[in-house]
């Protein structure tokens, strides 16, 4: 067996990025228990903080960019050692020394392009509201009810452009008085700060901010639970702003209790409902979305086996949505499996990453027939 | 409960006087061992005990037990 | 509740039970009829109950009551009861009652409330059937269970077969809606459930989740080892989640973390949640109406050094209100708490209570043996498995039996005056009760029998519920054949019962206590605040014993501080005789009359006293591991204690110190844990991080045993980044001397770290060692002297851990403090009324009753080879010179009656009363020949 001394300096230099309740761990293992990862491959949140505890981390290896940061086990340590916060302290550490094992080196492109673009893929920052191009969406000016903020998933991927165009859709049909920032908007960064680069978060989150002060902003409409996370707690607790943040789930369920929104039809279809980590647990969002599907005429709405604060992960948290996964370790096959189980016709999530990741896993295995993954936009723009 | 470590002459005898003055020494809330444990103590040293408990019984969680550790005895 | 201490005056709302106690006897034809079915609460909601029911089998009183769910009380409908009750017991008119009582003190006793899993939705609890939690099933495992006894699931109402047992539910945690506290009982109760379950199936196969196992207190460690040692049986180390419920099987999967092999899914057939303890439902309320303060935890607060009175003047707490407690603990802090009344109302003691009167008792020993047999149902206990109406039968039908009946409870209330009545009745002189065992209720039988006026020796009972329907609940017909074996061979004993007469002594008013520690000088206080005088014999030069070397405790205590204090009321108290520097040199006579021989400072002097408190305390054990006694850096956790009171500057300027706990016990050689040093280590760590916050602190540990609230003191540690490490007994940590950085001498240690999976290398400037708390040489002299009992690791053995928990079998001999087991100071003093307590049951009594069944010695049969005097243990018999030379004699006083010396006597002159060769023989041959 290995024998190695504590490495104060490096304990020292993770405290400095942030690691702290750490030491509360008594090596319970219950955060192992209930990490998604070890349904599919063993990692062990436990052994990394044990690392962490005595500064002997291995900063090569792979294990330090798995947690999904899905939040699962900061929910059930009976220590309350901020996980999350500890694994974001030892990426800063990795990344520090510019250490990005093979599987993670997609990282360093997604931070240039963001550094460039402002977006992660790349693509032109001028092409951002490309989208709205056919949608008459219209450009925020200072006075409007609502900031409509799509994010870049929805700004540029192909699939995600739809769950954009449902959610204008929608809005329109409601007299919703909202415009959107087009190439002003910024990647909200909150992905990118998951993998440790706080410098690159910063920056994009002090250029959004700076946009919607220059503009009058008052509320923010997200539709990507991401988003809606590092509005709403991240950039109060960074820089003392306090905008109005909603999601868009929330204010599909508030415009339809004051009557602007009417469902007029019957969906007749066997659904499910995924709860996305940053809008369920990190945000405790649970019951609007399933309301609003409950309010459907026709729908039938079946739980999944882990559900609400149980929910498991897609596995796009935490920048691993940059990530390459083998197929045989993606969370998202085995949540999809989940849907067809119980016999859910279409599964509906809140979040672009989910949407991204299930759509991929349908592919994968081969059930592009069995279900169909939906935004609950996309559900509600048939009704309306 | 009713055995050798509680009397049941005492409980009894305590019982008793509840209904007949209400003037003691002390009064002791909760029935269960820790309680009984007290009020015969008391009352063997020569006090007038009132044992007062919420439930219909004396008895306690202790009542609920099937047997104890270290010595797994009956708990009744 | 309004006044103050010696003068309160407190309205209590009686609630009404609808049913007329003096009339109702517990027949429960209502029950029968009783439309009404819900989950019944004292069954944990397993099975059902009715709206009028008797709260459960061996209720005190035992007469049913009418709950809430009653429709007649809901809608004024049914009403069934009133016309099926041939008593007219029933009576809807009753109102609550307001009672105004006047009490010069409080005791609090309100207990405890477990955990309940379900509102924080842990574990499946609510949601999957084969989920419950550890009190459900006690009642599962319990006889008057919902099962009667049966382990059944919920699900299919089939014996589990795999079981698995999750520790700490609801404890050692600061997620909302859990407790932080180590609730501290539920490792060793799920232990106690693992080995009843093997009893009930042995194929079972058990598994306990857990982190640490706790078994800090006595004998805990073996009843651990016991547990650990059966076959199918596993302790694994991880807490866990639930995984699913297996549609089909209803089995649940849980998921449990390994260091090697990653996270494990098994699937099990049931799953019981070890739950903790909660402070009492309602605690607020309680707190409010009695005007005391509870602790952040909602417990009673109380002073450490004053540890059985709440915040208010003349109110006490006892038991698990005082925070998560066993019940040994709850027993005699009860007994403690009943000594500090005792101190408060001394004044009016005895003044109004009145004596038993019992009716002149009628000799009838020349009579026909006309014997009474009463057969026990015990609830289902016997009944069930036993056939008792034809037992009935079948006593009637034995020579001499006038009157036989059968009885649901024979212990309560009704059925006890039952037999009295009936032995009045039916002339009867002898009765026979085939219930449970006589060591729990004869002396309430015995009371029976004195009340129907015959002589108390004139019973005996036979035992068909330990000894017969417990051990054979498969076969029932051949469970009745013997308890009626059982009841003929007691009958045949009870034709030869004779009357004895038990004798009263006088006491002697003074206490004697041995030892002048923390424990010694409380009990010997407490007495003498209750007008008792007490010589205090200390073998040092100075009182404070174990005490005098400890300086603060968790709670924050001076104890140097306190100890003066203590001391000094010892000086001053005017019925406090101090002997120091004391031996004692010998010691005899019995409970309420005992003379002992003392040396103190070159005086012999003779001490007479009716109780005997022996409190000597404990020792710190000098390791002979881990270099200690070669190396100079290595200390015992005391040394440290020293060292961190007095600045030491060598310790204070450290850059590194490990702790290695479990120093010289829970090994071949020890087998228990000190219960102590946990505690005590994090305690100096704490102390040290105050003075060098800079220094790096390692514990090495087996588990922590950190429980009731030091698990706070635990999580703070950790917070000071004092590191935990934890090692396996069977690679032990390594120490040696080595050239650290900067080229400084270090003691290098070396401990594997079975999460990291390496070993770790430490370089130390100093190691303390957490050593065992091994009993006191001062300990086994007075074990010899008194002729006490010491259990094998050599503390004091107690009459009953939880009957007696401070007696000796010896009566008038008591214990208390680290004699007894290590503890905490709080403890020891809580311990130490309690001791105080039951001294006084025995000292505030003018004469004391001494058994009538002992040795009696025939004269003429005696050889005097004084075979008898070596084998008696209490020092009963001594020989007197006859005319016909040295012959044995037995005082009745001291006689247990435990007959050990008749087995030995080579002539047969000895003989025990109540168990003569006669009795015993002619119950032998009822046994063969039916
Ligand atoms: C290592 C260690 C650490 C501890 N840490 C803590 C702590 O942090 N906090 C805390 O609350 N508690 C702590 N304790 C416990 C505390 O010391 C005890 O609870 C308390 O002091 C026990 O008092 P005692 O009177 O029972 O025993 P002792 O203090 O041992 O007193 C017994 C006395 O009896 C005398 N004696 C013995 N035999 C005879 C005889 N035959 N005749 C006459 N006299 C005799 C002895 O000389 C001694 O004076 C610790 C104990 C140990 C060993
Ligand atoms: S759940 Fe918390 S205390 Fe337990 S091993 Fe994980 S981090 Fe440590
Ligand atoms: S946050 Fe989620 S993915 Fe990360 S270690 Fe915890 S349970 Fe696993
Ligand atoms: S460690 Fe404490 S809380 Fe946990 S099971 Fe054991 S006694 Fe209970
Ligand atoms: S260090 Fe002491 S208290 Fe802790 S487990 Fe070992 S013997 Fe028990």
């Amino acid at each position: 067996m290995e024998t190695a001394a504590p490495f104060k300096e490096a304990i020292d230099e993770l405290r400095e990025n942030g690691a702290e309740a750490f030491k509360f761990c008594y090596q319970c293992g219950k955060c192992d228990t209930v990490c998604p990862w070890n349904r599919v491959r063993n990692f062990s949140m436990r052994k990394l903080i044990r690392e962490t505890t005595f500064g002997l981390i291995e900063i090569e290896r792979e294990e330090l960019w798995r947690c999904t940061t899905c939040g699962r086990c900061p929910q059930e340590c009976p220590r309350d050692v901020k996980q999350i916060d500890n694994i974001i302290a030892l990426r800063r550490f990795a990344a520090g020394y510019g250490v990005f094992p093979g599987p993670v080196k997609p990282i360093r492109t997604v931070s240039g392009n963001l550094t460039a673009d402002g977006n992660p893929f790349g693509e032109e920052r001028a092409k951002r509201a490309d989208w709205a191009k056919d949608l008459s969406v219209k450009t925020f000016e200072e006075g409007m009810e609502i900031l409509y903020f799509p994010g870049c998933y929805l700004s540029y991927d192909a699939r995600l452009k739809k769950v954009a165009a449902a959610t204008v859709k929608i809005l329109n049909k409601a007299g919703v008085n909202f415009g959107i920032l087009g190439a002003k908007e910024n990647c909200c960064g909150e992905s990118i700060r998951k993998t440790g680069n706080e410098s690159l978060f910063k920056r994009l989150a002090r250029e959004n901010i700076k946009t919607w002060i220059d503009h009058g902003v008052q509320k923010i409409l997200v539709s990507s639970p991401h988003c809606y996370h590092t509005f709403k707690n991240e950039y109060p607790k960074e820089f003392k702003v306090n905008f109005e943040v909603v999601h868009i789930s929330q204010y599909l369920y508030e415009l339809m209790n004051e009557g602007r929104l009417r469902i007029n039809k019957d969906y007749a279809k066997k659904v499910t409902y995924h709860d996305p980590c940053y809008l369920g647990r990190h945000n405790g969002i649970y019951d609007e979305p399933r309301a609003l599907l409950n309010k459907i005429p026709g729908l039938q709405l079946d739980e999944l086996p882990e559900s609400r604060e149980k929910s498991f992960c897609c596995g796009g948290g935490g920048g691993r949505i940059w990530i390459e996964t083998p197929k045989s370790e993606r969370f998202a096959n085995l949540r999809l499996e989940q849907a067809l189980a119980i016999g859910a016709e279409e599964l509906v999530t809140a979040c672009p990453y989910c949407i991204t990741n299930f759509e991929d896993s349908r592919v994968v295995l081969g059930h592009d027939d069995l279900i169909q993954v939906k935004d609950i936009t996309e559900v509600l723009q048939e009704v309306v | 409960m009713a055995n050798g470590q509680f009397p049941e002459a005492l409980i009894q005898q305590l019982s008793q006087k509840f209904r007949d003055h209400h003037f003691g020494d002390v009064m002791v809330v909760g029935g269960g061992v820790s309680g009984i444990q007290a009020s015969l103590d008391l009352a063997s040293s020569g006090f007038k005990v009132y044992l007062v408990d919420k439930a219909p019984s004396i008895g306690g969680h202790m009542a609920q037990l099937d047997k104890t550790f270290p010595t797994n005895e009956c708990s009744m | 509740m309004e006044g103050e201490a010696g003068d309160f005056q407190i309205t209590l709302i009686k609630k009404p039970k609808y049913i007329d106690e003096d009339q109702c006897t517990g027949c429960t034809a209502c029950v029968e009829y009783c439309p009404v079915k819900y989950p019944d609460p004292f069954n944990q909601e397993i099975s059902q109950n009715k709206a009028i029911h008797i709260y459960f089998a061996q209720a005190i009183p035992l007469v049913t009551y009418i709950d809430d769910s009653c429709l007649y009380l809901k809608e004024k409908k049914c009403g069934i009861c009133e016309g099926i009750c041939k008593n007219h017991a029933i009576d809807f008119n009753q109102r609550a009652e307001k009672i105004e009582v006047k009490v010069g003190a409080v005791i609090l006793a309100p207990g405890l409330e477990p955990y309940d899993p379900g509102l924080r939705h842990d574990y499946g609890y609510g949601q999957f059937a084969n989920v419950v939690t550890s009190l459900d099933y006690e009642r599962l495992m319990c006889a008057t269970g919902p099962y009667q006894g049966e382990i059944l699931r919920a699900s299919d109402r089939k014996h589990p077969h795999k079981i698995a047992w999750i520790q700490c539910v609801g404890s050692r945690q600061v997620i909302p809606g859990g407790n932080s506290y180590c609730s501290g009982v539920c490792c060793t109760y799920a232990q106690k459930q693992v080995i009843l379950t093997k009893e009930h199936d042995a194929e079972a196969e058990c598994t306990i989740f857990h982190n640490d196992i706790r078994s800090y207190n006595k004998d805990f460690e073996r009843f651990y080892q016991r547990t650990e040692s059966l076959p199918g049986v596993r302790f694994i180390r991880s807490y866990v989640s639930i995984g699913r419920e297996i549609p089909a099987s209803k089995n649940v999967t849980i998921r449990y973390s390994t260091p090697d092999d990653g996270v494990k899914e098994e699937e099990f057939g049931l799953v019981v949640l070890s739950v903790g303890l909660n402070p009492p439902a309602d605690y607020t309320a309680l707190a409010d109406k009695f005007g005391i303060e509870l602790n952040a935890h909602g417990f009673c607060q109380t002073n450490p050094v004053d540890p059985m009175e709440a915040t208010r003047p003349g109110i006490f707490v006892s038991g698990a209100f005082r925070g998560p407690t066993d019940i040994p603990e709850s027993v005699f802090s009860a007994s403690a708490a009943g000594s500090e009344c005792g101190e408060l109302l001394n004044y009016r003691r005895g003044k109004l209570t009145q004596a038993r009167i019992y009716p002149p008792e009628k000799d009838v020993a020349q009579e026909e043996p006309r014997i009474g047999v009463f057969v026990c149902h015990c609830g289902a206990n016997i009944g069930r498995i036993v056939d008792v109406p034809a037992t009935v039968e079948y006593a009637l039908s034995l020579p001499h039996v006038a009157y036989a009946q059968e009885q649901l409870f024979s212990c309560a209330t009704n059925s006890a005056k039952e037999i009295s009545d009936m032995t009045r009745e039916k002339g009867l002189n002898r009765v026979v009760i085939a219930a449970c065992s006589p060591r729990t209720l004869e002396p309430l039988f015995r009371d029976t029998l004195r009340e129907a006026g015959i002589n108390q020796y004139y019973l005996d009972m036979a035992n068909i519920r330990e000894h017969n329907s417990w051990v054979h609940s498969k076969e029932r017909e051949e469970s009745t054949r013997k308890a009626q074996d059982l009841i003929r061979m007691s009958v045949a004993r009870a034709r030869h019962l004779e009357p004895l007469q038990e004798f009263d002594l006088p006491v002697n008013k003074a206490g004697l206590v041995v030892g002048g520690g923390l424990a010694g000088m409380t009990a010997a206080l407490s007495l003498a605040n209750q007008g008792h005088e007490v010589y205090l014999v200390e073998k040092e030069s100075d009182l404070g014993g174990m005490a005098r070397r400890l300086h603060s405790t968790l709670e924050g205590l001076d104890v140097q501080q306190y100890l003066i204090d203590v001391v000094g009321k010892i000086y001053r108290h005017p019925l406090v005789h101090v002997y120091t520097e004391a031996a004692i040199l010998e010691t005899g006579g019995y409970v309420g009359n005992f003379a002992t021989k003392v040396k103190s400072r070159g005086r012999v002097m003779e001490i007479k006293h009716g109780a005997t408190l022996l409190a000597t305390g404990a020792e710190e054990y000098r390791p002979t591991e881990y270099l200690y006694g070669e190396d100079e850096r290595v200390v015992t956790n005391l040394e440290l204690e020293e060292q961190i009171a007095g600045r030491d500057e060598r310790l204070v300027g450290a850059r590194s110190l490990v702790m290695i706990q479990c120093v010289g016990c829970r090994n071949a050689e020890r087998n228990y844990c000190s219960r102590v040093c946990c505690s005590h280590s994090i305690k100096n760590a704490l102390n040290l991080k105050a003075l060098n916050p800079q220094m790096d602190i390692y514990i090495l540990f087996r588990d922590m045993r950190t429980y009731g609230y030091y698990e706070d003191y635990y999580r703070e540690a950790a917070g000071k980044e004092v590191r935990f490490i934890r090692y396996e007994p069977t690679d032990p940590p390594e120490v040696e001397p080595a050239v650290g950085e900067e080229g400084l001498g270090v003691l290098r240690v070396t401990v594997t770290d079975p999460i990291l999976g390496k070993r770790l290398e430490i370089d130390a400037d100093v190691v303390a060692l957490a050593a065992a708390v091994i009993p006191s040489a001062g300990s086994q002299e007075a074990a010899r002297l008194f002729k006490v009992n010491s259990n094998p690791d050599g503390f004091f053995k107690e009459a009953h851990v939880k009957l007696r928990p401070v007696d000796f079998v010896a009566d008038g001999i008591y214990l208390c403090g680290m004699a007894h087991y290590p503890k905490f100071i709080t403890e020891t003093l809580s311990q130490a009324y309690a001791a105080a307590g039951r001294a006084l049951t025995l000292l505030s009594h003018d004469t004391v009753v001494a058994s009538g069944s002992v040795c009696e010695v025939n004269e003429r049969k005696c050889i005097g080879c004084g075979a008898c005097i070596s084998a008696c243990s209490y020092g009963a018999i001594e020989f007197r010179e006859t005319r016909q030379g040295k012959k044995a004699v037995v005082n009745p006083v001291i006689c247990k009656g435990d007959g050990l010396c008749n087995a030995k006597c080579p002539t047969g002159a000895i003989s025990l009363k109540h168990h003569t060769d006669e009795e015993i023989l002619s119950q032998i041959d009822a046994a063969v020949q039916p």
